[in-house]
């Protein structure tokens, strides 16, 4: 449960609506106001909060939370109004049947609330000076010169060009297991704009010797909603959307279009045909890798090069290879699926930064028990069924032109038509920009209006705040409201 | 099939290895074809009972046909489907 309160908080009174007669953990956080702030003393801080959005954002990284870290109860509260040195501006408590879901879930609250959640603070210095400080800005904020890229971005390879475009790219990676987790771990790493991860499965204690982006704390929970929140508060520059779900024939398409490479990292031949099918389709390149035992496949594929999946096995079912391949739930050695898992990421950036090379037209073969490795070079059949007839098997079934998902980016703004607005939202204190059209981020009864004369694009400085209000417009029914993808 | 006999340099991967009990062979054979040499590798090797109509063939670090005329020295590579991630 989430509340803003305008009253001072009691911890004691709050502690006691969680207690639980099974819950063995009390784990709580309190965040106080300081007497100084970027080497400025401080006399009162005042808190201003974006009731409507700020008690949707509270109630939504509450319910995640205890999705995140099932069995858990989380209560969390937040002031508004003025508060002096000392008090309370924030408290935080989760009920857990252990210690480790108690603190993950407590850090995963405050860390998301950092970044999301609409409220205010005004700093009073001594004196009377008093300036808004934005704490959405300072959780995600990059700091002029910030470093975070600056070793890879040195390399002559990347540069900060290089570093531009994959500031500015779309992944997928479908399954979030042996080979998704270090994937993309290393793609977050790397400073990619936005990346999707999608897996219906939930973390299991089996997972842990291989999926290193969980911990025990996370048993249970959903594996793409708790890969998300690790890769947020590994790089806070990171888009990263997470779609509880497996692949579909019916969600293949939505989820493949507008993605710069895709990654599979399933574990199934069923999977691994549809994906490659729906990425060929549509033109999106694809970095496959799949392991048995101590030894991997990695495959690059993309259209008009060294052939496709069909090619290499002609006539061939996925289920009569799924059969007779490996199964999914045996043995596996945890450093080949690591391995395997971040040259894919490698093989994901390089196309990104157009260092692929041969790659696309080569399967590597990986051998981690005798430290073999082997590159087969592929070709396409002449008289594949697929790739050879990519034109039918595209106008058989178009592809889609615009993206219906919440994000657009820049590029793709026109596609919305000539009456498509784009609205900067300013957060208070923030100066307005001459040239650019802006509406204060609280001012719900304005955007409302705007996007009623039509397609509304948002952005805001971290575009935090943006996707925040175009999910909150589509919840009260807008359909084309839109956040500006970040470059 | 009783022409003279050549090296053929045999490399096993995932599942076939296993089947074999080794990575790699060297054998001196007069078979045609990969899809030959898979049958005389299944006679040596007991264990090998994977079916060869499910396997990719790779001859000289390139996919190959398996009815494709193997010539002396040629390295061949049988490998399976792998689909674990």
């Amino acid at each position: 449960m989430f509340e803003l309160t305008a009253q001072p908080i009691d911890s004691t009174a709050l502690s006691a609506r969680l207690a639980a007669p099974e819950a063995g953990a009390l784990t709580t956080f309190e965040g106080r106001v300081r007497n100084h702030h970027l080497g400025l003393p401080v006399t009162k801080l005042e808190y201003e909060a974006f009731d409507d959005l700020a008690r949707l954002e509270g109630e939504a990284i509450v319910s995640e939370t205890e999705r995140l870290y099932p069995g858990s109860k989380v209560l969390c509260v937040h002031r508004t109004g003025s508060l002096t040195i000392g008090e309370a501006a924030v408290w935080i408590g989760v009920a857990s049947a252990h210690r480790q879901a108690g603190f993950a879930a407590c850090r995963h609250v405050i860390e998301e609330l950092k970044l999301r959640l609409p409220v205010w603070k005004k700093e009073h210095h001594p004196g009377g000076a008093a300036e808004w400080v934005n704490c959405t800005a300072e959780a995600a904020a990059r700091p002029a010169g910030d470093d975070f890229h600056a070793r890879q971005a040195a390399l002559p390879e990347v540069g900060a060009a290089g570093q531009e475009k994959l500031a500015s790219a779309r992944v997928l990676v479908v399954g979030v297991g042996g080979l998704g987790c270090p994937a993309a771990l290393y793609l977050a790493g790397s400073g990619i704009g936005r990346l999707t991860l999608v897996d219906g499965g939930r973390v299991e204690r089996s997972n842990l010797h291989r999926q290193i982006l969980f911990t025990t704390a996370e048993i249970g929970a959903p594996k793409a909603l708790a890969a998300a929140a690790r890769l947020r508060r590994h790089n806070a520059s990171l888009q990263v959307t997470s779609q509880e779900s497996d692949l579909t024939p019916q969600n293949a398409r939505t989820l493949v279009a507008g993605q710069d490479v895709v990654l599979d990292c399933t574990d199934n031949f069923t999977s691994r045909f549809l994906l490659h099918d729906t990425c060929l389709a549509l033109g999106v390149p694809l970095v496959q890798a799949a392991v048995h035992r101590f030894e991997g496949t990695l495959d690059v594929f993309r259209s008009g090069a060294g052939g496709c999946l069909h090619c290499q096995w002609p006539d061939r079912q996925p289920g009569e290879l799924d059969t007779a391949g490996t199964c999914a739930g045996g043995p596996v050695f945890g450093p080949a699926v690591g391995v395997l898992g971040v040259m894919q990421a490698a093989e994901a950036i390089k196309l990104l930064l157009g260092l692929e090379g041969d790659a696309p037209r080569q399967t590597r073969l990986v051998n981690l028990l005798d430290g073999s490795q082997l590159s087969v070079e592929r070709s396409a059949r002449p008289d594949c069924p697929v790739c050879s007839r990519l034109d039918q098997l595209q106008a058989a079934r178009p592809v889609a032109v615009t993206d219906t998902g919440l994000f657009v980016a820049a590029a793709g703004v026109k596609a919305l038509g000539a009456a498509a607005q784009t609205i900067y939202l300013t957060e208070p204190g923030e100066p307005v920009q001459a040239g650019r059209e802006s509406v204060p981020a609280q001012d719900l009864p304005k955007l409302r209006e705007l996007a009623a004369a039509g397609p509304l694009v948002l952005t805001c400085r971290f575009g935090v705040r943006s996707a925040a209000l175009a999910r909150l417009l589509r919840a009260e029914g807008v359909a084309h409201v839109f956040a500006l993808t970040q470059t | 099939m009783a022409g003279a006999t050549r090296q053929i340099h045999i490399r096993f991967f995932a599942i076939l290895r296993e089947q074999a009990g080794c990575s790699t062979v060297t054998l001196e054979t007069a078979v045609a074809n990969p899809l030959a040499l898979y049958a005389e590798l299944q006679g040596k090797f007991p264990g090998l009972t994977f079916p060869v109509a499910l396997l990719r063939v790779s001859c000289n670090e390139r996919y190959a046909d398996p009815a494709v005329p193997l010539a002396a020295g040629d390295r061949v590579v049988f490998i399976p489907p792998v689909a674990g991630g």
